[in-house]
């Protein structure tokens, strides 16, 4: 599928995607809080199968709910259904945790994060949870137990009061390039990351200690995903953290977690150095059946990829793909899609410096705005960076954070939401192009969670098999849609296995190839 | 280690200071000496130290030297001959002072006594334009005095100051030798004015094509200049130059390879590695870069060897532990893996007592 090449577009101000999104100053920043922000998700709260986009906002602003309403256009609902905030919003992730068949939200803060039940798929209302006020970041849903009930992963970044907070220049954390900056995170006291049990009852247990995920100390932790890295069965999380060893949580099958990011290769780069991480997608770019990582990270670093070995074991493949050639970007949200549906996953960041005050150094090359990158998956074996022949939409600079997927208008292509900072939304499309078939599934657990998270669904075609699974949480603070998007190349029809948390196995034969197929759980009985 | 290799293990940034006229920090020698002058207080058994001296401390601690060598003069005290000399070399009467500040320096008397009069002669030497003298004398103390910081102090401006002399002789009197043009780039790099390093080195390449290790250099200041990917060929044409010049450069093949890998080129980038490692057996970064190519391609048993020998040259190195322990995961040797982890994990610890430690207390609890 390598004819005419992809092209994106930025549809936002015509889909009527058009609040500006407050996030600190434009200019110059003086705490790190204004750096961080924010979020995006595509998530269907109406449940009338088109996806939904949501944005976090900084200080400022309000947290932004667009209704699909097809044909391309949305329309802003966040009064009405009861999402209006204020505060400093950082990420955001999506999960039906009482299983009632309508996707919940959760929205992190610094300061007191909010779940949100769906209600009926006209408005939301907070639930208590039992969270303390903290710089939270990433977050994720997942089954930890395989109960079919959806516990909460939270991700917090640090430790941070203006009060006590130095200024840029105070100290030697507090400079970039001998420009006085915001100060951090180096400089500033670790936050630990939290759990939160879910009783079945509606009601939630902070189990972040006895679980274990609250045991690693050292960390700024961002982006969190969900997914099964050691294909044992259970749900494990991984968290881009920044300046620090990012973390591999291993389910022990007990409730319990552990890090294992260091000997798993997934802590650091190729020579043990810790990067910026930041953002981080999940997907199997040589379809190997082996879910390999993709993390974004500083400028001055190159984005990470690594291959996962079949066991949970990864090694750093950056340079041998081709990656390697791209260091000057600081990258935020990112995705594993399969732009041309080739049946290979490509893969796209947006990025944007930190620190605007880089627009003030001479002799660099860097800018606080900056152009997306899209890398075209050249069959598994390599990358090639298409991003200048991508379209306006890759070459648009940004002070870009969140990204989320979805096929919006059920064309088989995945659009792109990008939050980026005091900019209104961008929301990508592709034009032109030629695309491969294309196969959607939305899968709805019974026994298992009914978001389906942790699912994996594998798809066979003539052309070979491909494998997905339903994750919350990933890219920089993000959620894509929860449905599984496959590309089949020229195949138009496809065999699906579905192997759902509960444990049971279900296939389909002779799924036709373009369209949106949901596949709802067999009770374990049959 | 030869010549060569070192290039890869001193940053461009760490090589030359900048080249800039240094200036005596007279509130920071005040207090240096003053503190000396508070222990010699303090040290005096009472009755011990004459009006006099006590006088004259207190006025060489409040900077005014003429009044305080005035009252050491006066002084019987026996260490006050001295103070006389240390005070008459901070004004800048050396020729009056040295004479007796080098025997006292020499002398077997109160230390802290003899480390002033030693840093006031080598002060007096390097004034005088004598390095060779200033840095005998200060070699010297450095061997009685190994942590002190205002030794130390002295060692770095002197190599300053000599550093200084020799720019401005060569400025001045070969203005045109290709020389001036490969200082003004390595100085400019360090500066990080890499367009203004790349535009001199050519200039010197220009000026004197057969150098060694000019190409090298503007390859390096090439790659610091520029994100952009084509930096990258940019950057290797240079470095395959420095090779043409001088084929046994290990350093230079080790950069040839890491740009190769870099550009997917993995074979060739190999050939040049292996080279490197032939051409330098002790090179720890070609070693680890080369164990890591043969751990890719599944070759266990060579990439342990070579990546056992990088963390024998160089036993701190993070980039080693880190590889030797995928490596000997990779080969099944999850023992050896986790021992490597366990070392590593050291390296990496935060040392007591820095910055870190702080944050770990006031960090949040489990």
């Amino acid at each position: 599928m390598h004819g005419e090449p992809v092209r994106y577009v930025d549809m936002a101000a015509q889909a009527g995607l058009t609040a500006q999104m407050p996030n600190g100053g434009d200019g110059e920043k003086r705490w790190i809080l204004e750096t961080t922000g924010s979020g995006a998700a595509f998530f269907d709260y109406d449940a009338d199968g088109l996806p939904d986009a949501f944005l976090v906002s900084g200080d400022g602003g309000s947290n932004r709910l667009y209704r699909n309403l097809g044909g391309g256009r949305f329309e802003d609902v966040t009064e009405s259904a009861g999402l209006s905030s204020e505060g400093w919003g950082q990420g955001v992730c999506s999960g039906d945790f009482d299983n009632d068949g309508w996707p919940d939200l959760l929205v992190t803060y610094w300061g007191p994060n909010r779940l949100y039940r769906n209600v009926g798929g006209t408005r939301f209302e907070r639930v208590p949870i039992p969270d303390r006020d903290r710089y939270s970041t990433g977050c994720a849903f997942l089954d930890v137990d395989k109960d079919g009930d959806l516990e909460v992963f939270i991700a917090n970044y640090l430790v941070f009061e203006p009060a006590s907070a130095p200024e840029p220049g105070a100290n030697p954390y507090c400079f970039y390039r001998n420009l006085p900056v915001a100060c951090g995170p180096r400089g500033l006291a670790f936050a630990r990351n939290e759990l939160l049990w879910n009783e079945g009852t509606g009601r939630f247990t902070d189990v972040s200690d006895s679980s274990g995920i609250a045991s690693p100390s050292r960390n700024y932790s961002l982006g969190a995903v969900t997914g099964d890295f050691n294909a044992d069965g259970w749900t494990d999380i991984y968290v881009a953290c920044d300046r620090t060893p990012s973390i591999l949580y291993i389910n022990q099958g007990d409730g319990t977690f552990r890090d294992e990011a260091v000997l798993r290769g997934a802590a650091f780069d190729e020579h043990g150095e810790a990067l910026s991480g930041m953002g981080i997608a999940v997907g199997d770019f040589d379809r190997d059946g082996h879910t390999d990582l993709f993390r974004t990270n500083f400028s001055d670093e190159r984005s990470t990829l690594y291959h996962n070995r079949g066991n949970g074991d990864f090694d750093d493949v950056t340079v041998a793909v081709g990656m390697g050639v791209n260091t000057r970007f600081v990258g935020w949200g990112c995705a594993f899609l399969d732009a041309d549906n080739d049946g290979w996953q490509d893969v796209l960041l947006v990025n944007g410096h930190v620190f605007p005050e880089v627009e003030r150094l001479v002799d660099s090359d860097l800018s606080y705005r900056e152009r997306s990158v899209l890398y075209r998956n050249l069959e598994g074996r390599r990358f090639e960076d298409i991003s200048q022949q991508a379209g306006p939409g890759i070459a648009e600079p940004r002070a870009a954070r969140g990204l989320a997927l979805a096929d919006v208008n059920g064309d088989g292509r995945l659009e792109v939401l990008i939050n980026s900072q005091n900019e209104p939304p961008a929301l990508l499309a592709q034009v032109g192009g030629s695309a491969g078939e294309w196969l959607v599934l939305q899968l709805e657990g019974r026994d298992s969670n009914r978001s389906a998270i942790g699912a994996i669904a594998t798809v066979r075609t003539a052309g070979g098999t491909q494998r997905r699974e339903v994750r919350s949480g990933g890219s920089y603070l993000s959620q894509h849609e929860l449905r599984l998007h496959f590309g089949l190349g020229r195949d138009r029809t496809a065999d699906v296995e579905v192997v759902w948390p509960s444990g049971v196995r279900q296939g389909i034969e002779g799924l036709i190839a373009g369209q949106a197929h949901t596949i709802r759980e067999e009770h374990s009985g049959g | 280690m030869r010549a060569s290799s070192t290039k890869a293990h001193a940053g461009a940034a760490s090589e030359w200071p900048a080249p800039k006229t240094v200036t005596w920090p007279r509130t920071g020698r005040r207090r240096a000496l003053a503190s000396i002058g508070a222990l010699l207080l303090l040290a005096a058994q009472p009755g011990r130290a004459d009006r006099d001296l006590v006088e004259g401390l207190r006025l060489f601690e409040a900077g005014e030297y003429t009044r305080a060598a005035e009252r050491f003069a006066a002084s019987e005290d026996p260490r006050a001959n001295t103070l006389e000399a240390v005070a008459k070399a901070s004004i800048g009467q050396c020729q009056d002072a040295l004479s007796d500040l080098s025997i006292r320096a020499a002398g077997p008397s109160d230390p802290y006594v003899s480390k002033l009069a030693a840093l006031a002669v080598a002060r007096c030497s390097i004034a005088e334009k004598r390095f060779d003298a200033g840095l005998s004398t200060l070699s010297e103390l450095l061997k009685l005095q190994p942590e002190d910081p205002d030794v130390l102090y002295e060692i770095a401006r002197l190599h300053l100051k000599g550093w200084n002399e020799a720019v401005a002789a060569m400025f001045a009197k070969a203005p045109a030798s290709f020389r001036v043009n490969q200082l003004s780039a390595e100085i400019f790099e360090i500066q990080g004015r890499y367009d203004e390093a790349v535009r001199e080195y050519r200039k010197a390449i220009e000026k004197a094509p057969a150098t060694l290790n000019l190409r090298y250099r503007l390859g390096r200041a090439i790659l610091m200049r520029s994100h952009e990917p084509s930096a990258l060929e940019e950057a290797l044409e240079q470095f395959r130059a420095e090779l043409q010049l001088n084929p046994h450069d290990a350093v230079a093949e080790f950069q040839v390879g890491q740009i190769l890998q870099v550009l997917g080129k993995a074979e060739e980038a190999m050939s040049h590695l292996e080279r490197a490692v032939e051409l330098d057996g002790e090179f720890p970064e070609a070693l680890v870069a080369l164990g890591k190519e043969n751990a890719r391609l599944q070759r266990h048993g060579r990439a342990i060897e070579l990546l056992e020998k990088a963390l024998e040259l160089h036993p701190e190195s993070e980039p080693a532990h880190y590889s030797l322990m995928l490596a000997y995961r990779n080969a099944g040797r999850r023992d050896d893996a986790r021992r490597m982890q366990e070392a590593l994990d050291r390296l990496q610890a935060p040392q007591e007592g820095e910055f870190s430690e702080f944050l770990r207390r006031i960090g949040e609890a489990p």
